[in-house]
């Protein structure tokens, strides 16, 4: 075996050091290139296997389409993407286009990492409305763009109400009062045992569709809470009646507060959820069909309560011009394109614009179509505005499936649980400010 | 043990300049007619034996290279980091401000923190010594010669390889959920289980058995010291007229201590610092209701999910210094238990 010495040793580990040097140097982002000229975009988003490939082709179609745009890919699982969004931005490594958990959206854009769209040529938005794009902007300027739109739904199996002889309340009678009687009347006398519901107290839009048809909000214009402890109660109380009566299932039963669908969905009826939730989780049961209804009412719901939740993206304002254009461009076939969004289908919701909503008719499976239909009838309804949730609300839905379980568990009353869960919320908004 | 290993490494470090120094004149003053060419062998075969072992000193820093740059650029430069974060509000997304011992003060009003110390301190003081002692069990049972020792080792084993992989979150919710294969075994007496990980009193015990099942690597470390027990003190011991259990107690017991006190010292620290199986059961929540909270989740929970980087850093740092604390009190209390052959 032949030695090394010191001074090959050193000459060896600089030469390598330095080949290293060049070699990060050319992984770099390519600040230099010429706008206009050949140019690379990572695009940053999450989900699952199916979503990771449907994605990665369409924007390889993207690519055959703008040879001069290369697109690098950045994917994880749900929670990953957050740990590695955090971690990319303590880094200032963040990708070029990604996208936003809701729970973040005014917290990245208080710490301003989002790039304004507007004034960015390569982004076509010909198919939106002024008023669209109102409802858009955060703080009144358009710095992100939904890439999917859901409502807060009731999803039912039409197919066990068929074979139990149910019927559900019909439309004028779609309130929560009727829906929690009638779940406990189906919950003591269906003919196969089937229960009501999983426990579902910590839904967050769901919640959300409750505090607005009560005239209040879950956040308010200026950052603040826009709900109170009285209205949070209500909302518990509402899913206790139903657990207590044994309709919904209890935390034990279900494994925990967040349900594994593919373990309740044979025992129940119905579950309440986000409409986009239908597409995957009906394939779990083939046997059965599924159905949605918007969110229940009180009998006198406040004007403009229903709302459209959009799941967004964003560029990230460390980019330069040449980059901003080409993410521009990536954004604009996201969000314009059908074969985009025939690629990748519908799993992040209906697509906001109201084109391609029209479009996605013409290919869109029986679930997706009973998706669009529901999506497309808030679309139309009356809508006060929604905000965000503040800087410092990141945990937020956390915070509520630990009030939620602490009611569950009977470890708590409502009316501490929810006091606690206020106080909580607020002191991270006070922590921020 | 450690101290075995440092005795023997000074011996070895001693002797060498010893001999080159004393042997000429040991020569010179015996009057041997072939001490001048013995001693002058000597003085050769030192400064030989020196320059070889400058040689192997300098290959043995080249091979410590990248473990040090590592340590220096991966691990030092963080944990340095993390210290001066610790006095700072930084929420990742902007540049941390100094606070002074704020976020330290924050842990004393911080009901989450004390829940979580709760949570670790049962969960470290009540499974290291069932883990302990279940290992040590097999070991003694392993050690009496079974046939096929080798697979049953590495069958023992493979709970230590599977305890923190996202396997053992569906493996526990299989065996302690809802649906179970504990609730099925309860069936058959007529009792109606519950899901034990959804329940606050029983969500730990569940982890603790996790931990008491991932026995293989203290089970292994066991067995190899069992195996250095010399056979003649058990034969002195049976002449003596030693039951089995008297044997266990007066031998095997007292010249394994130095092994359980290493396993001990390994498993507290590794306790301490669990994390992986809290997050995956729990999905990452450490509930129900805060009953998994580990102190390392929410740590994690506070840098990751609220963005609160300067505080978990905090965390961080009263985690390490507890640990050492806790390490610094077993070894004080070591000398009163641990016996070493040498004592």
């Amino acid at each position: 075996m032949s030695t090394m010495d010191r001074r090959t040793f050193l000459k060896t580990t600089g030469a390598g050091a330095l080949g290293a040097t060049a070699l990060l140097s050319a992984c770099g982002s390519d600040d230099g290139s010429a706008p206009g000229g050949p140019t690379s975009v990572r695009y940053a988003w999450w989900g699952n296997n199916i979503r990771q490939q449907n994605y990665t082709t369409a924007l390889e179609l993207f690519q055959e389409e703008h040879p001069d745009i290369t697109i690098e890919t950045e994917f994880a699982e749900y929670t990953a993407f957050q740990e590695r969004m955090t971690t990319q931005m303590a880094a200032r490594d963040v990708p070029d286009i990604f996208w936003i958990a809701s729970a973040q959206v005014m917290t990245y854009e208080k710490n301003g990492l989002y790039r304004s769209l507007e004034g960015l040529d390569a982004l076509d938005l010909s198919d939106f409305s002024d008023q669209d794009i109102e409802f858009f902007k955060l703080n009144g300027e358009l710095n992100t763009m939904p890439h999917g739109s859901f409502v807060p739904v009731v999803r039912y199996n039409q197919t066990y109400l068929e074979e139990d002889g149910y019927e559900l309340p019909g439309d004028a009678d779609w309130t929560w009062e009727n829906l929690a009687d009638f779940l406990i009347d189906y919950n003591d006398n269906n003919p196969n045992g089937r229960r009501g519901l999983p426990y579902d107290a910590d839904h967050d839009i769901s919640f959300e569709a409750w505090l607005r048809q009560h005239g209040q909000q879950l956040w308010t214009e200026d950052g603040e809470m826009g709900f109170d402890a009285e209205a949070l109660a209500g909302w518990f109380e509402w899913w206790e009646r139903l657990r207590t009566a044994g309709a919904a299932l209890s935390i034990s039963e279900q494994d925990g507060i967040g349900p594994d669908w593919a373990e309740v969905g044979e025992r129940v009826l119905v579950k309440f959820g986000s409409s986009n939730h239908i597409i995957d989780e009906a394939q779990v049961f083939p046997d059965s069909t599924f159905k949605l209804r918007p969110a229940p009412a009180i009998p006198d719901a406040a004007a403009g309560h229903k709302f459209i939740y959009y799941p967004r993206l964003a560029v990230y304002q460390g980019i330069d011009d040449a980059q901003a254009q080409a993410a521009a461009s990536v954004v604009s076939f996201n969000i314009n394109s059908v074969d985009f969004l025939k690629t990748v289908g519908l799993t992040m919701g209906a697509p906001p614009n109201p084109r391609l909503l029209q479009e996605a008719y013409e290919f869109a499976s029986d679930d997706e179509q009973e998706m669009l239909a529901v999506v497309e009838s808030e679309t139309d309804a009356e809508r006060s505005p929604r905000y965000e949730a503040p800087a410092g609300t990141s945990t937020w839905r956390t915070v509520m499936s630990r009030a939620a379980e602490e009611i569950a568990l009977e470890r708590s009353g409502i009316a501490e649980a929810s006091e606690a869960m206020i106080a909580e919320i607020q002191a991270g908004i006070d922590q921020e400010k | 043990m450690a101290r075995r290993i440092r005795h023997g490494a000074g011996v070895r470090d001693a002797s060498a300049p010893a001999s080159a120094a004393s042997d000429p004149d040991d020569a010179a003053s015996s009057g041997n007619p072939t001490a001048e060419s013995s001693g002058t062998r000597a003085a050769a075969s030192g400064s030989g034996r020196k320059f070889h072992l400058r040689r192997q000193g300098r290959a043995a820093h080249v091979f410590l290279l990248p473990w040090l740059l590592g340590f220096g650029l991966v691990t030092s430069v963080p944990l340095f980091a993390s210290l001066y974060l610790a006095f700072t509000d930084y929420n990742v997304l902007s540049s941390p401000r100094f606070t002074g011992l704020s976020n330290f003060e924050r842990m004393l009003s911080d009901d989450r923190f004390w829940a979580a110390v709760s949570v670790t301190a049962r969960y470290v003081f009540i499974s290291v010594p069932l883990q302990l002692g279940f290992a040590l069990l097999l070991a003694l049972i392993l050690d009496r010669g079974l046939r096929g020792l080798a697979f049953y080792r590495g069958a023992f084993y493979l709970p230590s390889l599977l305890g923190s992989s996202v396997a053992v979150a569906i493996l526990w919710r299989e065996i302690f959920g809802h649906d179970g294969l504990v609730n099925d075994a309860l069936a058959w007496f007529g009792i109606e289980g519950q899901s034990w990980l959804q329940n606050p009193s029983t969500a730990l015990s569940t982890l603790m058995v996790l931990n008491v099942w991932t026995f293989g690597s203290p089970m292994v470390i066991f067995l190899a010291g069992l195996r250095q027990i010399p056979e003649d003190l058990y034969e002195a011991a049976r002449v003596d007229g030693a039951s089995k259990i008297r044997q266990f107690t007066h031998v095997t017991i007292p010249l394994l201590t130095p092994i359980i006190f290493f396993n001990l010292i390994l498993q507290t620290i590794g306790s301490f610092q669990a994390f992986t199986q809290a997050h995956i059961i729990s999905g990452g929540t450490g509930g129900p209701v805060d009953s998994t909270l580990f102190y390392t989740l929410y740590l994690y929970q506070q840098g990751f999910n609220s963005f609160n980087m300067g505080y978990a850093s905090a965390l961080a740092w009263v985690l390490m210094l507890a640990i050492a604390v806790v390490t610094a009190i077993h070894f004080f209390l070591s000398k009163y238990w641990v016996f070493y052959g040498d004592d």
